[in-house]
């Protein structure tokens, strides 16, 4: 298995981070094409209850007042994606781009290393299961999907890739949407280098997003055409389902931020930035702050309109 | 019409089922722990048919203990997944009886439009009454946890526990 992903500085880390902070200018004309390289600058944000976190080589913490203080982050590598949920306030996780998780209990201030059975191999995307806080999943890169059900202890291995245009494709981002399946468990949503997919938490098939559950999708016979999918063959580099409302989606892509209001079946475009990640307040399902190539920029109408996070 | 032709073939076998379990029922008295498939109670040698045929028509892919291919969550080389188990280590219990009996009948790509696998389908091999005592024998080998559970995805398609 080849890396390809650099290994960013601390220092680059914080200048960048510090850049969030600068009130950018934004012009919603302007669409971005350049993609940062991963970890060079922030690479991942969540919210932990109001507070958000960012994660690239560090880690800073910014309350909702505005105030960001960096902390140290998880030693064994820069951070590629979060999770946090919110029946765990305090608990950070990382996929890290030297393989493995870190885990934190208390809101970054200290990390451990939870990666007992994990390939070696970038953690590109990690979610906890809204319907268990203990479960988390993480996508390892060139590898597949992992499943802990004990926050992190231990990890099996849950599924393989998906296979899509004649080829297994890596999971790039990862959200748990918390609405029945129909088969006894809940959603998982993915992304990938060509768009959208999921699977039920039984793991029992990768499938298109389609009206309905997966009962719905087995005595159909076929998946009828979405309404308005994401663009084709676009990669999702973020995905996130409001607590709040586990029906809105939102999707960062380098076209921009994209909205769903109906699981992932319609979507709109709420942006044009190019946006790396994404991540929805866990009690306002409008409140979204997206990370772009100017920093981050956030919304509190549900991506109507945006203005660059200003920093304290 | 797919929809309705398998809904249609669905009602039509459960009556005959019934028929079949009420026949059953009545002879020998006997009934396996209260376990249904598609809504109607499951006999013993109903069971007992069900382990015979699942040995000479699944078993070869599906493993004789019900535990799967090797390495069964990992895709082929030639992209299709291996056979999943059937006993409570795998996905099984998570479908209603009546998925179940389209997947083993059509076979997947019967009901999953597009999608490939290297599971037959059955319904020019077994007849209905063989698919249901099979299921019947799979579902008997579940601990409780996976039975109700199962129970409550088919009586949320509509299947009757």
């Amino acid at each position: 298995m080849t890396l390809l992903l650099p290994t960013p500085t601390r220092r680059a880390f914080l200048t960048s981070a510090a850049a969030f902070g600068a009130s950018a200018v934004l012009s919603v004309s302007v669409n971005r094409t350049a993609r940062a390289a991963p970890g060079k600058t922030p690479s991942a944000i969540a919210f932990d209850g109001n507070a958000l976190i960012v994660g690239g080589a560090g880690f800073i913490r910014r309350d909702d007042g505005g105030v960001s203080t960096p902390l140290p982050g998880p030693k064994s590598g820069s951070i590629l994606s979060l999770a946090t949920h919110n029946d765990r306030a305090g608990r950070i996780v990382a996929g890290l781009s030297n393989g493995g998780v870190a885990l934190s209990e208390d809101g970054g201030q200290s990390w451990e290393a939870r990666s007992q059975g994990l390939p070696e191999a970038p953690v590109v995307a990690v979610a906890a299961a809204s319907s268990n806080p203990e479960t988390l999943y993480v996508s390892v890169h060139g590898d597949g999907l992992w499943k802990s059900e004990d926050a992190g202890r231990s990890w099996v291995f849950a599924m393989d890739r998906p296979w899509l245009a004649d080829a297994e494709r890596d999971l790039t981002a990862l959200a748990s949407v918390d609405l029945a399946t129909g088969m006894g468990g809940i959603w998982l949503y993915a992304g990938t280098g060509l768009g959208l997919t999921r699977v039920p938490d039984c793991f029992c098939r990768w499938q298109d997003v389609q009206p309905g559950d997966a009962m719905d999708a087995l005595v159909s016979g076929a998946a009828p055409a979405p309404e308005a999918p994401l663009p084709t063959g676009e990669p999702i580099h973020a995905l996130v389902s409001a607590a709040s409302v586990p029906m809105r989606l939102y999707a960062a892509l380098p076209s921009g931020v994209w909205a769903s209001a109906d699981a992932g079946v319609v979507w709109v475009q709420r942006s044009s930035f190019r946006t790396d990640a994404v991540a929805v307040h866990p009690n306002n399902a409008d409140q979204v702050v997206a990370l772009t190539e100017d920093g981050l920029i956030q919304t509190r109408d549900g991506g109507l309109s945006w203005t660059p996070l200003a920093n304290n | 019409m797919k929809r309705m032709m398998l809904l249609l073939s669905a009602v039509a076998f459960s009556g005959l089922t019934a028929i079949a379990a009420q026949g059953q029922s009545q002879s020998t008295g006997t009934q396996a722990e209260d376990l249904t498939v598609l809504g109607y109670p499951v006999t013993d040698e109903q069971i007992t048919l069900g382990r015979q045929v699942y040995a000479q028509n699944c078993a070869s892919c599906h493993g004789a203990e019900l535990q799967g291919q090797p390495n069964w969550r990992r895709r082929l080389e030639n992209g299709r997944m291996p056979a999943p188990p059937h006993d409570e280590s795998g996905h099984t219990w998570h479908h209603s009886d009546q998925d179940l009996f389209d997947i083993t009948k059509l076979g997947v790509g019967g009901v999953v439009a597009g999608y490939e696998s290297d599971m037959p389908a059955f319904e020019d091999i077994l007849s209905d009454e063989e698919i249901a005592a099979v299921l019947a024998f799979i579902k008997s080998t579940w601990p409780e946890r996976q039975r109700e559970s199962q129970a409550r995805v088919t009586a949320k398609a509509g299947g009757g526990a």
